[in-house]
C-alpha cells in the first residue's frame, strides 16, 4: 500500500491529439497535497501538455483530470481562470509577466484581479519579492531584470496568492546552472513552508532531483515512477 | 544588393497568410499613394485656365486646382499613416526570418535591408497597379496630356516604391535581430524618432503641395499666392504638434493613472502608454487632424448651404449650385475616406500589437488573468490618450467652422461638435474589431504554438 498523501490533482486515462499528432496517451498521473512531483520525458513526450491538462489549461479528448475530487476538464473557461488565479499558481520557461508592468506590479496584479486594493496588494508583493532576494529591483520591469531574477519575480508571483498547487513548466530552462538552482531552491522552499504541492516539468536531472517524486513519460504514457535518491 | 533584392522576393513568394494580408495592405497603401500623388501632380502640371469635362468646373480655374491639390496631398497623410501600420504586421514571422538569416551569416543592416526591401517591392506591386491605372484615366480625359504630366506620373511611380523601401529602412534602424531569435528594439524614450519621421513625411507633403500650388496659382503675371505657403505651414505645423500632443498626452495619461489607479485593466494600459507612448502616436495624431478638418468642414459646410439657400443673384456666386455642391461633396468624400483609412491603420495596429504579444498574452490568461481585463486594457490603450487628444482637436475644427459661420451666416455650428464624438466612437469600435483575435490569440493552448 503507498505511503502517498491523498491525491489533490489526478489525471486518468489522458489523451490529447494537435491535429493528427497525439500528445497525450492515457497518461495517469496523481499529485497529493504539499507533494513535489518532476515529470520527465525527451522533447515531444507530452511533459508540457499533462502540465497544461492538468491546470485547465488545455482540455483533454479523453479521460478526467480532478483537482481536489472535483472534475477540472469538465469547468467553464471563467472557472478555470478564477481556479487558476486561486488555487493554482502557473510559472512557464519566461514569458508570464507582463513587460510594461514593473516587477512589484506583476506581482501584486493576481492579488489586485482578486480585488485587494493596490496599496496592500503592493506590500504583499514586497515581502514576496524580499524573500526571493529581489525586492531591490521592484520598480525595474521584466526586460531590465536578469534572467534568474525574472524567474524569482514569476516564481513571487506565482506564489503571492497562496496557491494549493504550483505548475512549472521547465521554469530554469532558460537559466545558467547558478540561476537554475536559486530559482529551484526558492520554488521548493517556499512550497515545503506553505503546504503547496508542485508539480514540475524539466528535462534536468539535476532539478528533477529536488522533488519527492519523478514520473517519466515516453510518447504521451507515463512509463515508470521512482524517488530520487 | 541584387541578392538582397533576390532573397526578398523569395521571402515574399514563400510568404504565408498573416503575411499576404501584409503584403497585400501595403499593395493597396501604395495604390492609394500613388494614386492621390498622380492625381496631384497632374493637376499641377495644368498652367491657367484650362476646361475639363468632369467635376462641375471645379478644376479648371487655377484656384480651385490648387485647393484640389492640397486636399489630394492631405489625403496622403492617414495613406501614410496607413502604410506605417501594415508594414508592421506579420512582424513576429519577419523577426523569425531576420533571426534565421541572421544564423546564416547576415550582418544585422543586411537583415534590415532584406526586410526593407520586402516592403519595397509590395510598394512597386501597388506603385504599378495605381500608374497604370492613371495612364488609362489621363488619357481617357485628356485628349493630349503634356510632357509635364507625363513626368509627374513617371516620378511619382518611381518615388513611392524609393519611399517605401526607405520608410522600411528607418523603421527598422533600431531593430537588433540576434541569430537565437531574439530581436529587441533599442529604446526610444525621447519619442524624437517617430516625430521627426511623421513630420518628415508631412514635409514632403507640404513641399510637394507647395511646388504644386505655386505653379497652378501663377496668374498670367507670374506673381504667385501667400495662401498655399500659409496653408502648408499650418497644416505642418499642425500635424506635427498633433504628433506631439499625441505622444504628450499618453505618456502623461499613462503617468498619472499608473500611479493612482487600483483597477488592473487600467495599470496594464497605463503603463503600456507610460512605457511607449509614441506607439500609437503616428495613426493617433492622423486621427487628430481628421477630426480638425472634419468638424471644421462640417461647420463652413452648414454655412455654405445656408448661404446658398437665402442667396440672391446678387451676390455674386456662379450660376450653378453644382459648382458649389459639387465641391462640398468631393470634400466630403475625400474627408470620408481619410477617416476610413486612419480607422483600418487604426485596426490594423491594434490587431497587430495583439498578435505581436500573443505569447505573453496567452501566459497571462494561463496565470489566471481573465480575458475580459485584456480586453478592456487593450480599448483603454486607445480610448484614455484619444479623448482628451479629440476632444480638443474637435474644439480647433469647431473654431474653423465658428470663425467662417460667425462671417458668413453669423450662427455657430454646434452641430459639427457631433463630428469629434463620432470620430471617437468610430476609433473605439475599430479597436475594438481586434477583440476577437484577442480572444483567439489568449487561448492559452497558444502556448502549444508560439
Amino acid at each position: 500500500m503507498s505511503n502517498r498523501p491523498a491525491p489533490l490533482v489526478a489525471a486518468r486515462d489522458l489523451v490529447k491529439s494537435y491535429g493528427r499528432t497525439p500528445a497525450l496517451r492515457g497518461a495517469c498521473l496523481e499529485v497529493g497535497e504539499g507533494e513535489i512531483v518532476a515529470v520527465t520525458g525527451a522533447s515531444g513526450s507530452g511533459k508540457s501538455t499533462l502540465l497544461h491538462c492538468l491546470a485547465g489549461i488545455v482540455r483533454p479528448d479523453g479521460g478526467t483530470v480532478t483537482y481536489d475530487g472535483k472534475r477540472v476538464d469538465l469547468l467553464p473557461e471563467d472557472r478555470l481562470s478564477e481556479l487558476r488565479r486561486t488555487d493554482f499558481g502557473v510559472m512557464f520557461q519566461f514569458g508570464q509577466l507582463i513587460p510594461e508592468l514593473t516587477a512589484v506590479d506583476n506581482v501584486a496584479l493576481p492579488l489586485m484581479l482578486a480585488g485587494t486594493a493596490r496599496g496592500t496588494a503592493q506590500e504583499r508583493a514586497e515581502e514576496w519579492l524580499e524573500r526571493f532576494g529581489v525586492r531591490e529591483q521592484k520598480d525595474l520591469r521584466p526586460g531590465e531584470l536578469s534572467g534568474g531574477q525574472e524567474q524569482r519575480v514569476a516564481l513571487a508571483r506565482a506564489l503571492v496568492t497562496g496557491p494549493r498547487v504550483v505548475f512549472a513548466d521547465e521554469p530554469t530552462g532558460a537559466l545558467d546552472s547558478l540561476a537554475g538552482e536559486q530559482v529551484m531552491t526558492a520554488l521548493v522552499g517556499a512550497a515545503r513552508a506553505s503546504g503547496a504541492a508542485v508539480l514540475l516539468i524539466t528535462h534536468d536531472a539535476t532539478v528533477a532531483a529536488y522533488a519527492d517524486r519523478e514520473v517519466r513519460l515516453r510518447d504521451g504514457a507515463v512509463v515508470g515512477a521512482e524517488v530520487p535518491a | 544588393m541584387r541578392t538582397d533584392l533576390r532573397l526578398a522576393w523569395l521571402f515574399i513568394r514563400g510568404s504565408n497568410r498573416q503575411e499576404w494580408w501584409r503584403i497585400a495592405l501595403v499593395v493597396a497603401g501604395a495604390t492609394c499613394a500613388t494614386g492621390l500623388a498622380s492625381a496631384a501632380a497632374v493637376l499641377a502640371s495644368v498652367r491657367g485656365q484650362h476646361s475639363f469635362s468632369f467635376a462641375a468646373g471645379l478644376l479648371n480655374q487655377p484656384g480651385e486646382r490648387s485647393g484640389a491639390i492640397v486636399a489630394l496631398l492631405l489625403l496622403l497623410v492617414p495613406v501614410l499613416g496607413f502604410l506605417g501600420q501594415c508594414a508592421r504586421i506579420g512582424a513576429v514571422h519577419r523577426d523569425r526570418r531576420m533571426a534565421v538569416l541572421r544564423l546564416a551569416g547576415a550582418e544585422p543592416g543586411r537583415v534590415r535591408r532584406i526586410a526593407a526591401l520586402e516592403t519595397g517591392l509590395a510598394c512597386l506591386l501597388g506603385s504599378a497597379l495605381a500608374t497604370a491605372g492613371a495612364v488609362a484615366v489621363l488619357t481617357a480625359v485628356w485628349e493630349r496630356p503634356t510632357a509635364l504630366a507625363w513626368a509627374g506620373i513617371a516620378l511619382v511611380g518611381v518615388g513611392v516604391p524609393l519611399l517605401g523601401t526607405a520608410a522600411g529602412v528607418l523603421a527598422l534602424h533600431r531593430v537588433v535581430a540576434s541569430p537565437l531569435g531574439w530581436v529587441r528594439r533599442t529604446r526610444t524614450r525621447s519619442g524624437r524618432g517617430p516625430l521627426l519621421l511623421f513630420t518628415g513625411g508631412l514635409l514632403l507633403v507640404d513641399v510637394a503641395a507647395l511646388g504644386g500650388v505655386t505653379g497652378t496659382s501663377m496668374n498670367s503675371r507670374g506673381a504667385g499666392s501667400n495662401a498655399p505657403l500659409v496653408v502648408c505651414a499650418a497644416v505642418l505645423a499642425v500635424g506635427a504638434g498633433a504628433v506631439w500632443l499625441t505622444g504628450a498626452l499618453s505618456w502623461l495619461t499613462g503617468r498619472l493613472l499608473a500611479a493612482r489607479t487600483g483597477s488592473p485593466a487600467v495599470l496594464i494600459a497605463a503603463e503600456r502608454l507610460r512605457d511607449d507612448p509614441w506607439a500609437a502616436a503616428r495613426i493617433h495624431a492622423a486621427v487628430l487632424l481628421v477630426t480638425v478638418i472634419g468638424t471644421g468642414f462640417a461647420g463652413i459646410r452648414q454655412a455654405l448651404l445656408t448661404e446658398l439657400e437665402n442667396a440672391d443673384d446678387t451676390h455674386g456666386f456662379a450660376a450653378d449650385d453644382s459648382f458649389y455642391t459639387t465641391g462640398l461633396d468631393l470634400t466630403a468624400a475625400a474627408i470620408a475616406f481619410g477617416l476610413v483609412m486612419v480607422l483600418v491603420a487604426l485596426a490594423v495596429g491594434t490587431a497587430e500589437s495583439v498578435a505581436t504579444r500573443r505569447r505573453g498574452l496567452a501566459a497571462q490568461v494561463a496565470a489566471g488573468v481573465p480575458r475580459q481585463v485584456l480586453a478592456r486594457a487593450l480599448l483603454l490603450e486607445t480610448a484614455l490618450p484619444l479623448a482628451p487628444a479629440v476632444l480638443v482637436a474637435g474644439l480647433g475644427g469647431l473654431v474653423i467652422g465658428t470663425v467662417y459661420s460667425v462671417l458668413a451666416s453669423g450662427t455657430v455650428p454646434y452641430l459639427s461638435l457631433l463630428v469629434p464624438a463620432g470620430i471617437y466612437a468610430a476609433c473605439l469600435l475599430a479597436t475594438a474589431l481586434s477583440l476577437p483575435l484577442l480572444h483567439r490569440s489568449v487561448r492559452p493552448a497558444e502556448l502549444r504554438y508560439t
